[in-house]
């Protein structure tokens, strides 16, 4: 069977419709909407690079921007050490391994606000279950973790990791479950020590999945919102405010369409360049079983 | 049979252009509302109004705030604003300069009568100038800010309640009196108060000084000296005699459950909050409400209260004026259920407002007409364009004004540092909504 020209085009059509409807259309505008003064209910007013100038001159801006790195930097390495801690821990065929697959696997599908809502009762001070029970046990001065601007966003990436270490465990899984037990095998009989083993045959061969984990990390951590805005609101007084949720706030509670557009393109040029070292510096430590 | 079929044709025309012409008068209003608790009622009162004026129809929809205000300004955008909305004192001056509310002005001259209503009240719905610019939406209710305390604490301490001649010296006594603390490595098991950065814990104390935090036309953050002696005062009852617990040590907590389920013994909060005491305290204590005290620096004639209220806008583009206004004015005048407010919201009509249904003397706290005493003083409050973004408020309160008095609480920084922060900060939203000529 023969297909004419037209009919690939047929086939892509709706997807390459959809892609610039729903993704590049919106993209653009918002470029465009950088450059502008809108509050949504009246007409853009065009203000060249003023967005752009209050943005790198807002001391609030540069405090969020060092805030997100910190807070990409933590989760990342957070859920890739707990995610692989948690995949090598139950990559073994005990008989209830399912279970506790799925146990560690339960806070990424529990819903984020029930998850907000219970943290911040473990960890408030007056009457959570934490700090009393440091209490009884004769620690004073327990800091406010969620209250406290020093503490607030390390609280806070310490439930994103806890919430999403299982989805990369999965992943992980997935990886290990690759690697020919052959490997393992010869290792063995050379003499070779679990931790050996881990790091010449475990981790090289890992290093796709690796990659690709640390892409999806990066892209979560800098989209985090949900469990911000259910825990603290970005506070207290910006502290535990990232990027994107600054950008909402902007968006749709102060209606600065144009502020907000442009945050979201420095944001996009963050994760652009972040991912090019990434895909560049993959030829030097990714590894194929091949 | 010619002639009967002519006639058969002539009135089937006739019932035609009749039903037309009825058609043609039934008119459509769409009426969005911020309070999904109350629909039902809302519906009870729309069924009212539509048996009243058979030509009118209305179609509700109800949507709680943070769904509400994206998708009115989303609406607002397209050019689709539903003819009849509710309308915050937070974004009426922003809504009204944006061209978006009818000017009511007329209306309310031509209709009301001004006795019926709280009138002071509705300059929160003047624009640009408060006190004597036109109308652009009208409230249908308002709270004030009152004195919350608990009388069996009170009563425990062997302490007078709270009454209109307290002096700050007074209510600092009382509430060093009213804490308690047994263990010194943990927190008091009682606070006398509570207060943090919010503006309806905040500005009573202000203006209970004779205080402002802005400028004369509301344009500029300029905290004055007895502003400054308010914020101190606040600052000493939690930093310096630990009446009031630091802003960080309630994270986990909702504020408003502190005074309900008995932690603190007093609190400075809007009316609105007597229906959540009610609720999550239920008979467990007794309490009361009280006048904010008035500071040592009021002067006579420098009385004002801070309340302000819950109104309905009429959108500019309405292509049904006097059918919207007809429909506001039946949301907002006699026939409105008294059981359509919340306890502790004060109804605009007055006859409702004293009415014994609204007053519910005998439920807590049984002084509710304590609350209409403020609606016939004047006004003053912080609201302005941009006020949500420099003062702080619903998802950003943890931000602007708010947080930096948060920090004050927390002992982070003091009152003068707050104010110099607050200001520059303030300003600069400021500046974006009211440029210098």
């Amino acid at each position: 069977m023969r297909y004419g020209k037209v009919a690939p085009w047929l086939f892509i059509t709706p997807t390459i419709l959809g892609l610039v409807f729903f993704r590049i259309g919106p993209i653009i505008a918002a470029f465009l909407a950088s450059f502008t003064s809108w509050n949504v209910f009246s007409p853009p007013q065009w203000i060249g690079t003023s967005n752009y100038v209050e943005l790198f001159n807002s001391g609030t801006f540069w405090m969020i921007l060092r805030n997100t790195l910190v807070f990409s930097l933590m989760y990342v390495m957070g859920v890739m050490v707990c995610g692989l801690f948690l995949a090598i821990l139950v990559n073994n065929r005990l008989r209830a391994i399912t279970f506790f697959r799925g146990l560690y696997y339960l806070p990424v599908i529990t819903s984020t606000v029930a998850i907000g809502v219970v943290w911040s009762w473990i960890l408030s001070p007056r009457f959570g279950v934490l700090p009393n029970v440091l209490a009884d046990l004769g620690v004073h001065n327990i800091p406010s973790f969620l209250g406290d601007s020093r503490y607030a966003l390390l609280t806070l990436v310490m439930v994103y990791i806890w919430k999403m270490s299982g989805y990369h465990m999965i992943l992980f899984l997935a990886g290990l479950q690759n690697i020919p037990e052959e490997y393992y095998e010869a290792a063995k009989i050379d003499g070779a020590t679990r931790w050996q083993s881990l790091r010449h045959i475990t981790l090289p061969l890992l290093s796709s999945t690796t990659f690709f984990i640390g892409i999806i990390a990066l892209i979560q951590s800098l989209q985090s919102f949900d469990i911000t805005m259910a825990m603290t609101e970005g506070g207290p007084n910006y502290a535990s405010a990232t990027l994107s949720f600054f950008t909402y706030i902007n968006a749709f509670v102060h209606f600065r369409m144009g502020y907000a557009s442009a945050m979201s393109f420095v944001l996009l040029i963050i994760v652009g360049v972040i991912t090019f070292i990434n895909f560049y510096a993959r030829k030097y430590w990714v590894e194929t079983v091949d | 049979m010619k002639r009967n079929l002519v006639i058969v044709l002539l009135a089937t025309l006739l019932v035609a252009s009749l039903s037309a012409f009825a058609m043609a008068e039934q008119i459509t209003l769409r009426y969005f509302m911020w309070d999904p608790e109350f629909q039902q009622m809302e519906a009870e009162l729309i069924r009212g109004f539509e048996a009243e004026n058979p030509n009118i129809k209305v179609e509700m929809t109800a949507l709680d705030p943070t769904n509400f205000w994206p998708r009115l300004a989303a609406m607002a955008a397209a050019g689709e604003l539903p003819d009849v909305f509710s309308m915050s004192t937070g974004y009426i001056d922003t809504w009204a300069r944006d061209g978006l509310l009818l000017n009511i002005q007329h209306l309310v001259d031509r209709d009301l009568n001004l006795d019926d209503y709280f009138y002071n009240v509705f300059a929160e719905d003047r624009f640009p100038n408060k006190d004597t610019s036109d109308m652009y939406a009208i409230p249908y209710a308002w709270v004030g800010s009152v004195l919350f305390y608990n009388k069996d604490m009170f009563d425990a301490a062997g302490l007078e309640y709270p009454n209109d001649d307290w002096t700050w010296d007074d209510f600092q006594n009382a509430a060093i009196a009213l804490t308690i603390q047994s263990n010194p490595n943990r927190a008091p098991e009682q606070y006398g108060f509570w207060w943090y950065g919010r503006y309806s814990h905040v500005e009573p104390w202000v203006y209970a000084n004779g205080g402002r935090i802005l400028n004369e036309n509301k344009t500029r953050i300029a905290i004055d000296d007895k502003a400054k002696e308010a914020l101190q005062f606040l600052s000493d009852l939690t930093n310096v005699h630990g009446v009031s617990m630091a802003h960080r040590d309630m994270a986990g907590m909702r504020q408003q459950d502190l005074f309900p389920l008995q932690q603190a013994a007093m609190w400075v909060d809007g009316s609105w909050m007597i229906d959540h005491v009610r609720t999550v305290a239920g008979d467990s204590f007794r309490w009361g409400i009280a006048h904010v005290p008035k500071g040592p620096s009021l002067e006579p004639g420098e009385e004002r209260s801070y309340y302000w209220p819950d109104s309905v806008g009429i959108a500019a583009t309405t292509k049904h004026e006097d059918e919207a206004w007809a429909f506001v004015k039946y949301l907002i005048g006699a026939n409105r259920p008294v059981e359509t407010y919340m306890p502790g919201k004060v109804p605009i009509y007055k006859d409702i407002a004293y009415s014994e249904e609204w007053l519910q003397q005998d439920q807590q706290p049984g002084n509710m007409e304590l609350i209409l005493e403020l609606g016939e003083t004047p006004v003053r409050t912080t609201f302005n364009m941009g006020w949500s973004e420099w003062r702080g408020y619903a998802s950003t309160g943890g931000a602007g004004m708010n947080g930096e008095l948060d920090a004050v609480t927390n002992g982070q920084q003091t009152v003068e540092q707050a104010i110099e922060n607050i200001t520059r900060d303030g300003n600069a939203v400021l500046e974006r909504y009211y440029p210098e000529p």
